[in-house]
């Protein structure tokens, strides 16, 4: 086998076109690489930046009083990890700007592709392009003949003549254009390590590894099923045909249209809906600015039984913050119920798109691609759900503030730089890959169950062949 | 044109079940994505027909408390509706964008935005709830099946699929020379050949644009339906040229449409997002920290000044305001300033959202000037023009939206500063003049 292997490198070597391609795709791999880690960096560098600013302005505030600052809020900027330059998974439509503040909690806006004319259906030139859609392609056009051209050729007898097993020759060859495939893969690999040296640890090594088996995975597959199919077609051009519509459907139309499906099979409220049913539940409950409200008087009772006096006059804490809290307590609450169900929704019609790796092994690599890019829908409700946490701390801190302060500046409510200064700034860290690991079993099972079934059928295919030919 | 060949063609075709097949699903595929995109569309009109629902609602409400002579709702004993700042107040008004007549056509860049926003007085284009419709992350990157990403992108697939063997698969059962033995110009027969299939796209793809755009957008939008089978057909017509010469020039039919999909991957995916990775890294994603300033700090640093200098403010913003100082104390006067702040910080708003604006457009700037060689994203960004889908759609939909918020400042100031009171009629008179959202 391993002879096999090294005279079709040989043959490879020898081969015009192949060297063409395969120079062509070193220099575009290396090319994309350090342009999309350029890239990558200088939003990070930008992320930083807009963060500071803002920080700078808080730091600056003061002596203020603590419930307008709430109001002031602070902003949460969606960083970018290191590795999102392999993937830029979902990152291109969320929204990277969050405000947090008091009494509302806000949706992330101004999502990069909202900011200009339309310009890619297939998103950017990166690593991801590239490995899904492109390398699938001509790694198809490289298999879909081995078998064919052997025959036409009549190497093939030869080589079973000289005492090879036509299942080894097959298996020979699809390894061989695998070992292409897996040699521009850790180019790829070989360069993020090489230019993120000094960010790289072991969360970021597991995740490649993760992206590199994800994709070796996924090429065996299409190299296989190419032989497979020209395995049963016995022809060139059926061969290639069916191939390239199965890539086709695979690669563009099942991701899309399987999208829409599990949309529509857990469908969403609009936005609309949502607010209104949020500001219905919240309208139940404690308006800090409402002091006609019967929750109001249980609140202020319960306060004035806990201090012991008989009116708000008397206590020696500032009632507006503890009716402020409350609210914010109660607005969490319906968040809570409302989002909670929102991101479920989400993660459900996630799930549902899992299961479609059934059908369609590029589904499974889009997910795990993603997934190790940091770069998919749990990372960014991650980023979501810990941003909210930090608010809720945050107006917390401040409302606690408004109603405990010692106030000494001007007699008044207003609280002091230091005290501004004190408030932690909100440190996104992004979630760990074997803590979602177990989220994507299905896509690992789909992309192995692929493979196994491939690799029996071929090894079924070429047994048979052997039976005929004797 | 050899009609023998043309016709000999069509059986072809009817008797090649692969090329069928290829064009039936095609076809299914765009009714399919016809009627998504409809289904998208009566979606998105339910939700505006329910935020009409609720505003003349709200509304009701207010011309009954006129009515009954009741002064606001009976839990906010401070409002007070005869005084025209809590009337223009309690005037709820939408922006919306109706999604346009040929809509189902392309659903363009409409998923990255929003589609409706209440407009209040401290509102700006860029507020939070200016966000997309809530949708599945994962599901907007890979897109819809849209009527236009099939035509922009399918279709070329599809005529690969009819054409790719034309000339070539002759020459991979050898009989190639048969043709020109027969007296047949090789040219003459491939385009023969081609013709029909490229006849066959065009006019199946132009019935179809002919029968959706009427039957969404009747007479009114023929024009545009003209426009975008034009465009279509130019489109289809400039890849059968291209395929042309690969199907004349290659050795068999592998080699064709290796070089047809290689092509397809540059025009389609390569060249596209080379230039998408470039405008990025040129203009990257806008954390938009200037309009945050605007929209925070100076717009808090507003409320610090004292009411003199607020004053002087207004008048500089709005001149006419200075001979309006008909209060009955100071007191009312600095109410009137106070309530007047939203009207200086709509126009820094004004200014913020300008500088977005020609952030983007420089972006937009550098999109347009790689049209010369990234033809496809000019076809896209031209279709979802005439399907009123792109980005300056929105634009003139934030525009608008800037305008209802400006309309709603001004009134607020003209009626406080003339010292108003308001009743049912200038309520209504409200409705009638902040009525820019439909």
């Amino acid at each position: 086998m391993l002879t096999i292997f090294k005279n079709e490198w040989k043959a490879f070597l020898r081969n015009k076109i192949f060297l063409f391609f395969s120079l062509f795709f070193v220099l575009l791999l290396i090319i994309t690489t350090y342009f999309g880690i350029l890239q990558n960096n200088q939003q990070i560098i930008n992320q930083k930046s807009a963060q500071d600013h803002i920080r700078k302005q808080w730091d600056e505030m003061g002596p203020y009083n603590a419930h307008s600052a709430a109001h002031f809020g602070t902003y949460a900027f969606k960083p970018n990890s290191i590795l999102s330059n392999l993937d830029e998974g979902v990152n291109a439509v969320t929204g990277v700007v969050l405000r947090l503040e008091g009494h509302k909690q806000n949706d992330a806006a101004f999502s990069e592709s909202s900011q200009s004319l339309f310009v890619s259906q297939f998103g950017k030139f990166k690593i991801s392009l590239l490995f899904q859609f492109i390398i699938p392609l001509f790694l198809i056009f490289f298999s879909y003949n081995i078998y064919t051209s052997e025959i036409t050729s009549g190497r093939l007898k030869l080589l079973i003549v000289q005492g090879n097993s036509f299942r080894k020759i097959i298996f020979s060859k699809i390894l061989t254009i695998l070992s292409l495939a897996g040699i521009l893969l850790l180019i790829s690999i070989l360069f993020q390590l090489l230019l993120n040296f000094n960010q790289i640890g072991v969360e970021e090594i597991l995740r490649l590894s993760i992206f590199f088996l994800a994709y070796i995975l996924y090429y065996f597959i299409i190299i296989s099923f190419t032989v497979l199919i020209s395995l049963l077609l016995k022809s060139n051009t059926s061969a290639l045909s069916l191939t390239l519509i199965c890539w086709f459907l695979w690669t563009i139309f099942f991701p899309k249209t399987i999208g829409s499906f599990t949309e529509n099979l857990t469908p969403q409220s609009s936005r609309f809906l949502l607010q209104s049913n949020m500001d219905e539940d919240r309208e139940k409950g404690i308006d800090g600015h409402n002091p006609e409200d019967m929750r109001i008087k249980d609140l202020e009772a319960k306060v004035l039984r806990e201090y012991n006096v008989d009116s708000l006059s008397q206590l020696p804490i500032n009632f507006s913050g503890i009716l402020l809290q409350a609210d914010e307590d109660y607005g969490n609450k319906v968040w809570d119920k409302h989002y909670g169900l929102l991101y479920s929704n989400l993660l459900k019609q996630k799930k549902h798109y899992q299961i479609s790796g059934l059908i369609n092994p590029f589904a499974s690599l889009q997910n795990l691609s993603m997934a190790s890019s940091g770069t998919d829908l749990i990372h960014h409700l991650d980023f979501l759900s810990k941003a909210e946490l930090y608010r809720r701390k945050f107006i917390k801190t401040l409302n606690d503030e408004y109603t405990y302060g010692n106030f000494k500046i001007d007699g008044g409510n207003l609280s002091s730089r230091d005290f501004f200064k004190s408030i932690n700034d909100f440190n996104y860290n992004g979630l760990s890959i074997h803590k979602i690991i177990v989220q994507y079993t299905l896509d690992i099972l789909f992309l192995i169950s692929w493979t196994v079934i491939l690799l029996l059928l071929i090894n079924v295919k070429t047994k048979k062949y052997l039976i005929n030919e004797s | 044109m050899n009609l023998n060949i043309f016709t000999y063609e069509l059986k072809h075709f009817y008797r090649n079940k692969a090329k069928l097949y290829s064009y039936i699903v095609f076809m299914f595929l765009s009714l399919y994505a016809l009627v998504n995109v409809y289904n998208i569309k009566e979606k998105q009109q339910d939700t505006i027909n329910e935020i009409c629902h609720k505003k003349e609602q709200e509304r009701l409400k207010v011309i009954k408390w006129y009515e009954n002579n009741q002064i606001g709702p009976d839990d906010k004993s401070w409002v007070n509706i005869n005084d025209p700042f809590w009337a223009i107040l309690y005037n709820p008004t939408y922006v919306i964008k109706n999604p346009s007549k040929l809509y189902p056509m392309g659903i363009g860049q409409s998923e990255q935005y929003g589609f409706y926003k209440q407009t209040k007085r401290w509102s700006s284009t860029y507020d939070t709830d200016m966000a997309e419709e809530i949708s599945n992350y994962e599901r907007l990157i890979n897109g819809s099946v849209d009527f236009s990403f099939l035509i922009i992108f399918l279709l070329p697939v599809l005529y690969i699929i009819l054409t790719y063997n034309i000339n070539t698969l002759e020459r991979d059962l050898d009989f190639h020379k048969l043709i020109s033995i027969q007296c047949i110009k090789l040219k003459k027969w491939v385009i023969s050949r081609l013709l029909f299939y490229l006849i066959l796209i065009l006019v199946s793809i132009s019935s179809l644009i002919i029968i959706v755009g009427l039957a969404s957008g009747g007479f009114e939008v023929i024009v545009q339906i003209l426009k975008l089978i034009f465009l279509s057909n130019i489109y289809i017509f400039s890849f059968a040229i291209i395929y042309y010469f690969i199907n004349i020039k290659s050795k068999n039919s592998s080699s064709s449409s290796f070089k047809m999909i290689s092509i397809w991957m540059i025009f389609c995916v390569i060249i596209p997002g080379s230039v998408h990775q470039y405008a990025n890294y040129k203009y990257p994603a806008n954390f938009m920290t200037d309009f945050l300033d605007t929209n925070r700090k100076e717009t808090y640093e507003i409320f610090e000044l004292d009411n003199i200098d607020l004053h002087n403010l207004l008048i500089e913003l709005y001149p006419s305001l200075e001979n309006l100082d008909n209060f009955e104390n100071q007191k009312l006067k600095d109410q009137a300033i106070r309530r007047s702040i939203s009207a200086i910080v709509n126009q820094m708003n004004i200014h913020a959202a300008n500088e977005i604006e020609i952030q983007n457009e420089n972006k937009n700037k550098l999109i347009k000037s790689s049209y010369v060689y990234n033809p496809v994203s000019f076809v896209q960004n031209l279709w979802n023009s005439y399907t009123e889908t792109d980005y300056y759609a929105y634009k003139n939909y934030r525009f608008q939206v800037q305008e209802s918020i400006t309309a709603r400042n001004e009134l607020m100031l003209k009626e406080i500063w003339n010292n108003k009171v308001s009743d049912k009629k200038t309520y209504l008179k409200y409705i009638q003049t902040l009525k820019l959202e439909n």
